[in-house]
């Protein structure tokens, strides 16, 4: 069964490479813009898996994964963001505010599939 | 395209070969001792000595002959990996990639050797990383945070990467789950013990627990290998013996071994799995009516092996589309010279794969699809060159898989579909009405009825009796869609979407009146609950608003005439093939379930809305819905809102 | 004495050089019919039926049939009979017949079966003319036995209607 992935990131370019990586290897991506548009596509559909990046305009990644770990409907969904190596203090945060792990960018497709097949178990 | 000129294609080849031995390298770097990494770049340098010996690369090949010596004396444990090697290498490959190019000073070169020989030297006296013998014996021991559920770590998917890394024991802790009353059921109260065996390092148990790794309890022990652990255990001789002979299958499959099958045999063992799945959920069926615990587990693993099987099954048959697209280049050349035109056939997505028998039914339409764009959409050189268009046409073919489905795009750059010609031919036919207000797009998706072959001469490439009708039937059969899009003057797309597989699909299992019906889930955007507001609201209307989007919906209960009495909530699937989306209305969604398709007799082939039946656990039948025929019918209700805009 | 068949849409019995036929009889709406043994699968107590939307109230229904989905076919329909009784003795027969030259399982409801008996050639005739409830066309021949008259229907022009490709598919919206 192909599962769904909700990517959300402000970067038109950044949602491209990563719809081309996980259709490719047989996932349905859906794309949002922002937290505030994140957080209404999910709690429309229950996404098997959120990849979201943490600096964007009108709802931060912060903010969208709090606001996402409130709803019930969200419970024990995988969210992974995407953060540049060195910075340790936002991966603390963002584990607190209730993410499940992270991707490092900049990231090859093999990277992305491998994280996404580590958190789905598939 | 670099057919003609070996020498650019080994360029293009080589820097392919320079990226992944960098990329081994960069992981050697942070895993020194891992011999397949070590392998992998020692492969990849001699492949980029060989060949640059054969096309004239003297220098490349002199140069990379000593990176290559330099790394078989670490393949053959005569030196060390050190991260100074590694680092020397990887400047190496730069200076590799600069004499591909033929771009580099050869004498530059020279530094890379000293600092290789120093490397080298440096290596010798440095004792080597532990590299995982074979046969290294771990326990590991650990509790996850008790929030981690909610956060969305999978305890099964940790598991499945530890068993992914060697021979696994498994044991739950149980000692740490509290009486009922104080049980909290979304926290994880499980702990596990789990024993692996493998050439395992420490790094690559941590690696699998990453993401939780800071927040967690764990003890990670290494055994001595003499050491016997619990009764049931195999001798620790016979595990190491074993590990050892896995790694040395492991590592032999690697280097590709095929082994030739014929294709019928897998189309028996294809139909074997698919009554093993039919009969597993049967017995999952019983074991959930039965009290019997010990019966329940047993039935969820062999729902677990049965769905392994599957998936296992479904790669078996699965080839590259490169075969399919290889015999194609030939039929291009052909075509070519018997139009007179000069065309080249650009592909893209060679990779993707498709079930063998899918492959072989695929031929002949897209033949077809590119005969014809060969021969009418693209245009001679003279009418190219007038139209500012490079004088040779492309015709484009690129696969890939996308959700559950392998897409294939035939794309040429020709004059597209004639609009007129079909018009014409259509009103001749009787399909439309002489001036009737039907937009271009719906022309050309004309081409597509039988008997509108419209071809002004039938010429001997495209009109052997073979119509576009036929291909779209050939695609339907294969339960797959055909869509056309054409620009004037620009060229034509033809997407072809086909499922990955024939036989045994995800489905979605609702209920309508009495009976029971499956959707592709592949195929399921969202499921709701109509609310008895919007139930009442949408009454007699045949479309309904969604989260600011109108979507046209179809009442399944309505037109399959049901008598029972409704369900008093209705729930609604939303189900979507590229833009079209349509909602169907049932009483109750049952839930997801694997579906093995049985096809329809003659007497109930003509029943376009069902696409086969299958048989579900309580030995029943249900119908599976033909999801492109549902989305045709909501065709007529998309129109008006188009029309409305 | 063989059975000369003047209307060609007929289809022709098989029976054997000596003169016999090998059948199963079947009680349908108050009519004893019979079906050449040979055909026969398997005789199965009532199943379930799943009813298919849509489709030819001929062939209303699939089952499951040993794990294959199969048509279920209802004579009763054909002949215009009340379709409604089907008591205790009801069975479903499953037949194998040739459609388009494939061979196909169907099942068909019947309210009791009877018995595998032989006919005898001497024993049937072409459905008369005239005083005959039914369709001539969808009977192949009467057969005397005793104070009864058996049918043989002609499945082949029965199912013909359901089954042959005829341009456009049913649709059902």
């Amino acid at each position: 069964m192909s599962a769904s992935i909700l990517t959300v990131d402000d970067s038109a370019s950044v949602r491209m490479a990563m719809r081309i990586a996980l259709t490719g290897a047989g996932y349905k991506v859906t794309e949002a813009s922002d937290g505030s548009e994140g957080v209404a596509k999910a709690s429309g559909t229950r996404f098997d898996m959120i990849i979201t990046d943490l600096n964007m305009p009108r709802m931060d990644g912060l903010t969208m994964i709090r606001e996402l770990r409130k709803m019930p409907s969200q419970s024990g969904i995988p969210i992974i963001f995407v953060t540049t190596e060195s910075d340790e203090s936002l991966k603390a945060q963002a584990k607190a505010a209730g993410a499940t792990g992270w991707l490092i960018k900049p990231f090859q497709p093999d990277q992305i599939i491998r994280i996404v097949q580590k958190v789905l178990g598939r | 395209m670099s057919g003609d000129n070996p020498a650019a294609t080994f360029r293009l080849e080589a820097l392919d070969v320079m990226d992944e031995v960098e990329r081994a390298l960069l992981d050697l770097g942070r895993r020194l001792g891992d011999a397949q990494l070590i392998d992998a770049v020692f492969r990849g340098l001699h492949t980029v000595k060989g060949s640059g010996a054969m096309f004239g690369f003297d220098d490349l090949a002199d140069f990379t002959h000593h990176c290559e010596s330099a790394f078989d004396k670490v393949r053959k444990g005569l030196v060390p990996a050190t991260g100074e090697l590694v680092s020397v290498i990887l400047a190496a490959c730069d200076h590799m990639r600069g004499l591909i190019a033929a771009e580099a000073d050869v004498a530059a070169g020279q530094v890379f050797l000293d600092g290789l020989s120093a490397a080298l030297a440096g290596a010798q006296g440095v004792t080597p990383v532990a590299a995982p013998s074979a046969g290294a014996h771990w326990r590991i021991r650990y509790f996850l945070p008790s929030g981690c559920l909610a956060n969305g770590i999978n305890p099964l998917a940790l598991l499945a990467e530890l068993r992914e890394l060697g021979d696994c024991q498994i044991t739950a802790l149980t000692d740490a789950i509290p009486p009922l009353a104080e049980l909290e059921p979304t926290d994880c109260h499980i702990g596990w013990e789990v024993e692996l065996s493998g050439a395992i390092t420490r790094e690559d148990i941590e690696d699998v627990f990453l993401f939780v790794l800071d927040d967690m309890e764990i003890t990670i022990e290494q055994i001595a290998s003499e050491s016997t652990p619990a009764n049931d255990h195999l001798p620790t001789a016979e595990t190491g013996a074993i590990a050892e002979a896995d790694r040395a299958t492991k590592n032999t499959a690697r280097v590709s071994e095929t082994v030739r099958v014929p294709a019928d045999r897998l189309d028996d063992l294809m139909n074997r799995v698919g009554e093993l799945v039919i009969a597993q959920s049967r017995l999952s069926q019983l074991a959930e009516d039965s009290q019997n615990i010990a019966l329940r587990s047993v039935s969820e693993e062999i729902e677990r092996l049965a769905g392994d099987l599957r998936a296992t099954m479904m790669v078996l048959r699965m080839v590259p589309v490169s075969q399919l697209f290889g015999r194609f280049r030939r039929l291009v050349y052909d075509l070519a010279r018997e139009t007179g035109k000069q065309i080249d056939l650009v592909t893209d997505g060679e990779g993707t794969e498709v079930d063998k028998s899918v492959a072989e039914r695929l031929f002949d339409p897209i033949v077809h699809i590119i005969r014809n764009s060969c021969d009418h959409g693209l245009e001679d050189a003279a009418a190219r060159r007038a139209a500012g268009k490079p004088e040779a046409g492309t015709v484009r073919l690129f696969a890939h898989q996308a959700g559950g489905q392998v897409v294939i795009t035939i794309t040429d750059d020709g004059k597209g579909i004639d609009v007129a010609k079909v018009r014409a031919k259509a009103e001749a036919n009787g399909l439309i009405e002489p001036g009737a207000n039907v937009s271009d797009h719906d022309i050309v998706q004309l081409i597509f009825h039988p008997g509108l072959s419209t071809a002004a001469a039938i010429t001997n490439l495209s009109g052997r009796g073979v119509g576009m009708d036929v291909v779209k039937r050939t695609i339907e059969d294969l339960r797959g869609t055909i869509e056309v899009v054409s620009r004037p003057g620009e060229g034509a797309v033809i997407t072809l979407n086909i499922p990955l597989t024939l036989a045994i699909i995800e489905g979605l299992l609702v209920r309508v009146g009495q009976g029971r019906y499956v959707l592709p889930l592949s195929a399921v955007e969202e499921c709701l609950e109509l609310s008895e507001e919007e139930d009442r609201r949408s009454q007699g209307r045949s479309l309904i608003s969604l989260r600011d989007r109108l979507v046209p919906f179809l009442r399944l209960r309505e037109i399959f005439a049901c008598d029972s009495p409704p369900d008093p909530f209705q729930k609604m699937v939303v189900v979507a093939s590229g833009d079209a989306r349509v909602g169907l209305v049932v009483d109750q969604i049952i839930g997801s379930h694997q579906t093995v398709i049985k096809s329809m007799s003659p007497f109930h082939r003509r029943a376009a809305a069902f696409a086969g039946a299958t048989i579900l656990g309580d030995g029943s039948v249900a119908l599976i819905l033909d999801i492109g025929h549902l989305l045709a019918s909501a065709q007529p209700r998309e129109e008006r809102l188009r029309a409305v805009g | 004495m063989p059975l000369a068949d003047t209307m060609t849409n007929r289809t022709n019995i098989a029976w054997s050089p000596d003169g016999t036929l090998e059948v199963l009889t079947f009680d349908i709406g108050g009519e004893i019919f019979a079906v050449e043994a040979v055909l026969v699968q398997e005789i199965l107590d009532p199943l379930p039926e799943t009813r298919v939307p849509g489709a030819d109230p001929l062939v209303h229904a699939v089952i499951n049939f040993r794990g294959r989905v199969i048509p279920l076919a209802d004579l009763r329909v054909a002949f215009g009979m009340d379709t409604a009784l089907t008591g205790e003795d009801a069975r479903i027969i499953v037949l194998q017949i040739e459609i388009a030259g494939d061979p196909t399982l169907i099942g068909i409801i019947t309210e009791k079966v009877n018995e595998v008996t032989t006919f005898l050639a001497s024993a049937a005739e072409p459905p008369p003319l005239l005083g005959l409830r039914w369709p001539r066309d969808l009977l192949r021949a009467v057969v005397r036995r005793g104070d009864d008259i058996i049918l043989l229907p002609d499945l082949a022009t029965l199912f013909a209607q359901v089954t042959a490709p005829s341009g456009e598919p049913a649709t059902l919206v």
